[in-house]
């Protein structure tokens, strides 16, 4: 395996694009009335409940999506949580209302913003097939608004943005149960507008680009109030390839900072799956990788395990000695990650399955502490009986999976699947990044045939006023934004404290209003976080009091340090803004005459072990003696300052 | 291209246009429009929509895009990419062991798809797309699917009830073990009821069935309320015309309904079917396993020899929904244009406005019957309670009893069908034939839940 610390990325051939889904800011759902307020917990008790089954149908070029028949090979049971402030076309009861032509606009507005090409002349409702439960109509309804945009990178790269779509939001799933069987889903989200944003597969080639694409792409929702607002407005995936590699799509990818690891995870699976690849045709002879296995009930082997119906199933998977134990991730193998896809698709705990490479004492589920017992019963004397049961020679393995019969075939079938396409490289597959920043199969990728259109809305003509009136809006475009930012000498990362904080307008309104950016960035991001911290609702502030508290320091009146302090007395108050607050304390302030006796008395009480120091520490000593004095008073910090240091210098 | 067909659905410039430059349905096509361009495959486009718009599945996403084209817009074909819309076979093996069961397809959504292209209902499933479909079914029984007609359910005229109340007859003296129509559902309870009376004798099950939600959707009720359908149909103990369809809105159990007592009560629900003033004939879940709530449920007969198809009738029969401010041309028209029969849905009790007696009093004379229906749906008629009954009755109004107004409609067509002798037909009319009028109403025949029961918030957690 590949060092994931330490990658030629150019080398590898690393391509990978972006699809970002982020609601849209709008008073109601897509295709129906309903608010696109979520309720404050996914798990709020449900006013009514329902249950659906879901089965695959046929695209309009007339085939069934294999993603989609392994879908339905799942067969969830699908239980719905609903409340009475949703409607039945949440409940896929009612056909769809007119869209809400709101989103639509917001779809176009970005299309400009993102530099598209082509506009699309009369929108067209697709449904793309999802049987997952996450959608009660079992497809999300979905429509291009625009083509052909890009952003622009600070490097001088165009990354493509071929397509910008308005969709609408799937469920929330609250939990599963039944070995993954039955899946719960929460409709308060179903139906919010979207927009997905599509990044080309090929541009991005480091990490670091596809960093600055997320990044571009959700400043660009955010700045321009297009964006929904919010913990989970934003869902990510990533698209992932290296050379000789095929696509993978790893869904879930939030946080920015992550981007490397989870990309270097990847690229090193995929280049060990290419290795084996290359290790097990140079093991085979063309003809032979096809061939069914045979499943053999090995039961007596394991009578300690076996309780009631259950049996004990193996499989022979020849050439893969050796290669099922392989490690593709950190701290995962071949085998551990053919399991998780069986386990995915059928149900069967993956801590019931195991293969031969496990018997080895270094075999990595060995090394946790909650080792499956399959696994500690495996030894050199059942091994070599599995081994002549099988008819197995040195360069195979085995499989093993403990369950109903039904479900252990089910399971072990899935396996032989997968193994059959390690000869072919790397699957296609739709992966779900986990909390190591590894990443487990999800599902087939979902192909082109689960798309077809929506009988239920007729197509909707742009009006070419429409799209008159956004041309002709102003924009700032998010990279001229950073750009600009980032002369002001503000790094990547607190322009992202700025954007994640949802300040951007704030501070762009303060910089116009002419104060310093420095300045600015401390008391809107840090002064604003150290107060929330000591659980102050600084949440509360308003444009309008971060102007008069920073008018306040720039004439002189208070100085920079004080100002948290000022606002935590104003926040426990209850004035209805900072103006009023400071009308009614003003004359707190204390002039010279009062305070220089104070500071004088100070200066001469100066401890010992403080003479030794430097100017700053005794000025800083000095000055929390006299915020103690003179507690709830304001004074000019600079006049204070400038005479503390005189008197020192004295 | 000697066989150059134009794509479907275009008309005026642009149509001339891609004839012009040869482009055809599966044509991948490019657009250039300025800076844009688009490509992707060219689709049929479906009627009354703007006929200045491409219609293009792009090829990256396969998302379909409409295209204005105008004189500007440069057009080229760049490859050609058939579809072929067809689900894929599945043989069915005949097995011994499983009844026989026939499914007769009328149109209507199980067992039909649509056509996205052209928003138009596909011919029929074969027994091999039917099974792969709904796999389930070929180990339940051996299903002979069977294209009566493609029709909306709107349009099941007489003339089909009684074409298809032939061919149910033909599969019973065949020796199926249960017959299922395929219906559209917006009609469905009226051809049920028509069946209702045209079969008389039943020996086995004859099942109603269609969907809610179409067969081209994943969340399809079409596929759950066929293998209920068919299981009823094959296993069932009962030999009646009954309505098989969702329950809930869960995918959980299907109700049974007698053929006479259904009624579409929701445009668009699952549950849309009710049955009216009286609970259902039964249930059946997802296990297959029926249970019945009535104890005069007609059982499955051995012998077919009582069984008698009296397919009868006469189509002319109006149906007009009272209301006030009702203008008497209204009856008198119907009388004027040599109508046998009228059904009135009249308020109330089943009453008419005072202005309505001189034609009731016209058709009196003319001996044309007519035949009154409540408005609440829920209820009897009750023409002797209130001084306007009395009224009615002695102009001839005919009481219809607790039927369905358009039970009561598909009764008259049939009855008409026998006699016209007013006297015969008021005897008929009042005479249950098919649990169409019955003897009371139970309390729970009215569970019309407002929502703010008590005790009703754990029913719906739970449905």
């Amino acid at each position: 395996m590949l060092d994931p610390n330490n990658l030629d990325w150019k080398a590898l051939g690393f391509t990978a694009g972006l699809e970002v889904h982020h609601q849209l800011q709008t008073d109601r759902k897509l295709f129906c009335n309903c608010t696109t307020n979520l309720l404050s917990t996914v798990n709020t008790k449900p006013d009514y409940t329902f249950v659906r089954y879901f089965r695959a149908v046929l695209g309009e070029m007339g085939d069934y999506d294999a993603g989609m028949l392994v879908e339905y090979e799942k067969k969830y049971q699908v239980i719905y949580h609903s409340y009475d402030h949703l409607c039945t076309y949440e409940m896929d009861e009612t056909p769809p209302f007119w869209p809400n032509m709101k989103a639509i606009e917001h779809g176009f507005d970005l299309a400009f913003l993102f530099n598209c090409s082509a506009f699309v002349d009369e929108l067209q409702v697709n449904r793309k097939q999802y049987l997952d439960g996450s959608i009660t109509t079992g497809f999300q309804r979905t429509m291009t608004v625009a083509r052909d945009g890009y952003v622009p990178l600070s490097n001088g790269k165009k990354v493509r943005i071929p397509n910008i779509l308005v969709e609408e939001d799937a469920a929330r799933k609250v939990k599963t149960e039944n070995d993954g069987r039955t899946v719960y889903y929460n409709l308060d989200r179903l139906g919010v507008p979207l927009v997905e944003i599509i990044t080309n597969n090929e541009d991005i080639e480091t990490p670091q680009e596809l960093q600055e694409t997320a990044y571009l792409i959700g400043l660009g929702l955010r700045t321009t109030g297009i964006g929904k607002r919010g913990l989970g407005t934003v869902r990510q995936d990533v698209n992932i390839s290296i050379r000789g590699g095929d696509r993978v799509e790893l869904k879930g990818v939030q946080d920015l900072r992550k981007f490397e690891e989870i990309c270097a995870r990847e690229v090193v699976r995929q280049h060990a799956l290419i290795e084996i690849t290359q290790e097990l045709k140079n093991r085979s002879t063309p003809d032979e990788k096809r061939t069914p296995f045979i499943f053999v009930d090995l039961t007596h082997l394991f009578e300690e395990l076996v309780e009631g119906e259950k049996r004990v199933l193996g499989i022979k998977l020849p050439n893969f000695n050796g290669l099922i134990g392989k490690e593709i991730q950190p701290g995962k193998d071949l085998g551990i990650d053919m399991i998780e896809k069986a386990e995915l698709i059928t149900g069967l705990d993956k801590r019931l399955m195991a293969h031969s490479d496990e018997l080895q004492d270094e075999a990595i589920r060995k090394k946790g502490t909650n080792i499956p017992e399959l696994i500690l019963s495996l030894n050199t004397t059942n091994d070599a009986e599995i081994r002549t049961i099988l008819d197995m020679s040195e360069k195979d393995a085995y499989v093993l999976a403990l369950g109903p019969q039904e479900r252990a075939i089910h399971a072990l079938n899935k396996i032989q699947g997968r193994a059959f396409a390690a000869y072919d490289g790397v699957p296609q597959e739709t992966r779900r990044v986990t909390k190591d920043l590894n990443s487990e199969f999800l599902r087939v990728i979902h192909g082109k045939d689960r798309i077809y259109p929506d009988t239920d809305t007729p197509p909707i003509m742009v009006e070419p006023e429409l799209i008159e009136k956004l041309a002709a809006k102003k924009r700032t475009a998010p990279w001229s934004m950073v750009n600009c930012l980032g002369k002001k000498g503000f790094s990547l990362e607190e322009i992202g404290l700025i954007i994640r904080d949802d300040r951007i307008s704030t501070f762009h309104e303060l910089v116009v209003a002419g104060f310093e950016p420095r300045k600015i960035f401390s008391l809107i991001i840090e002064v604003v976080r150290n107060l929330s911290r000591k659980n102050i609702l600084a949440e509360s502030l308003t444009v309008d009091d971060f102007k008069a508290v920073l008018a306040l320091e720039k004439e002189g009146k208070i100085g920079y340090s004080f100002i948290a302090k000022l606002l935590e007395y104003y926040l426990s108050g209850s004035h209805e803004n900072f103006v009023a607050y400071w009308k009614e304390n003003e004359e707190k302030v204390i002039n010279e005459t009062d305070w220089k006796p104070i500071i004088e008395e100070i200066v001469r009480s100066i401890p010992e072990e403080l003479v030794e120091k430097t100017t700053n520490q005794k000025v800083g000593w000095i000055f929390s003696q006299f915020n103690t004095q003179t507690s709830f008073k304001f004074y000019n910090n600079n006049e204070v300052a400038n005479t503390i240091r005189g008197l020192l210098q004295e | 291209m000697n066989d150059y067909t134009p794509p479907d659905g275009y008309r005026g410039a642009l149509l001339e246009r891609l004839v012009k430059e040869g482009l055809r349905t599966w044509s991948v096509v490019r657009a250039t429009k300025g800076n844009a361009v688009f490509e992707g495959i060219l689709l049929p486009r479906s009627a009354h929509t703007d006929d200045r718009i491409l219609n293009l599945k792009t090829q990256d996403t396969y998302y379909n895009i409409g295209i204005l084209i105008d004189d500007n817009v440069k057009l080229e074909e760049i490859g050609y990419r058939e579809g072929h819309y067809k689900v894929p076979d599945v043989e069915a093996e005949y097995k011994k062991e499983l009844p026989d069961v026939t499914l007769l397809g009328t149109g209507g959504t199980v067992a039909s798809r649509l056509d996205y292209r052209t928003g138009a209902v596909l011919p029929a499933f074969t027994p091999q797309e039917l099974f792969s479909a709904v796999p389930e079914l070929m180990d339940m029984v051996n299903l002979s699917p069977k294209i009566l007609y493609q029709i909306l359910s709107e349009n099941f005229t007489p003339e089909y009830w009684v074409q298809t109340a032939k061919a149910v007859a033909k599969e019973i003296e065949g020796g199926a073990d249960g017959v299922i129509i395929g219906h559209g559902t917006d009609t469905m309870g009226i051809s049920s009821a028509y069946l209702s009376f045209a079969l008389k004798n039943l020996p086995v099950p004859v099942v109603f069935v269609g969907s809610q939600r179409s067969s081209d959707r994943p969340s399809s009720d079409g596929p759950y309320n066929i293998m209920n359908a068919a299981s009823l149909a094959g296993y069932g103990d009962l030999a009646e015309v009954v309505v098989c369809m969702h329950g809930t809105t869960s995918d959980n159990y299907n109700l049974i309904h007698r053929g006479t007592r259904v009624r579409k009560m929701h445009s668009s629900r699952r549950d849309a079917f009710r049955t009216i003033s009286d609970i259902p004939l039964g249930k059946i879940d997802l296990d297959q396993n029926i249970t019945f709530f009535k104890n005069d449920v007609a059982p499955r007969q051995k012998g077919r020899e009582d069984f008698i198809l009296d397919a009868k009738y006469d189509d002319r029969v109006a149906m007009l929904y009272s209301h006030p401010g009702m203008h008497v041309d209204m009856l008198h028209g119907v009388l004027d244009k040599g109508y046998h029969g009228v059904i009135i849905i009249g308020t109330g009790l089943a009453h008419v406005g005072s202005n309505m007696y001189e034609p009731l009093e016209r058709a009196q004379e003319m001996e044309i019957p007519v035949v009154m229906v409540v408005q609440p749906m829920f209820g009897y008629a009750q023409l002797r309670v209130y001084e306007t009954g009395r009224e009615m009755l002695a102009r001839g109004a005919i009481e219809g009893g607790n039927m369905l107004p358009e039970t009561a409609f598909a009764k008259l067509i049939w009855t008409l069908g026998h006699t016209k002798e007013i006297e015969e037909v008021k005897k008929m009319m009042q005479t249950p034939y098919a649990h169409e009028i019955t003897q009371s109403e139970p309390n729970r025949g009215y569970s019309f839940f407002q929502g703010i029961e008590p005790g009703i918030d754990n029913f719906y957690e739970r449905m």
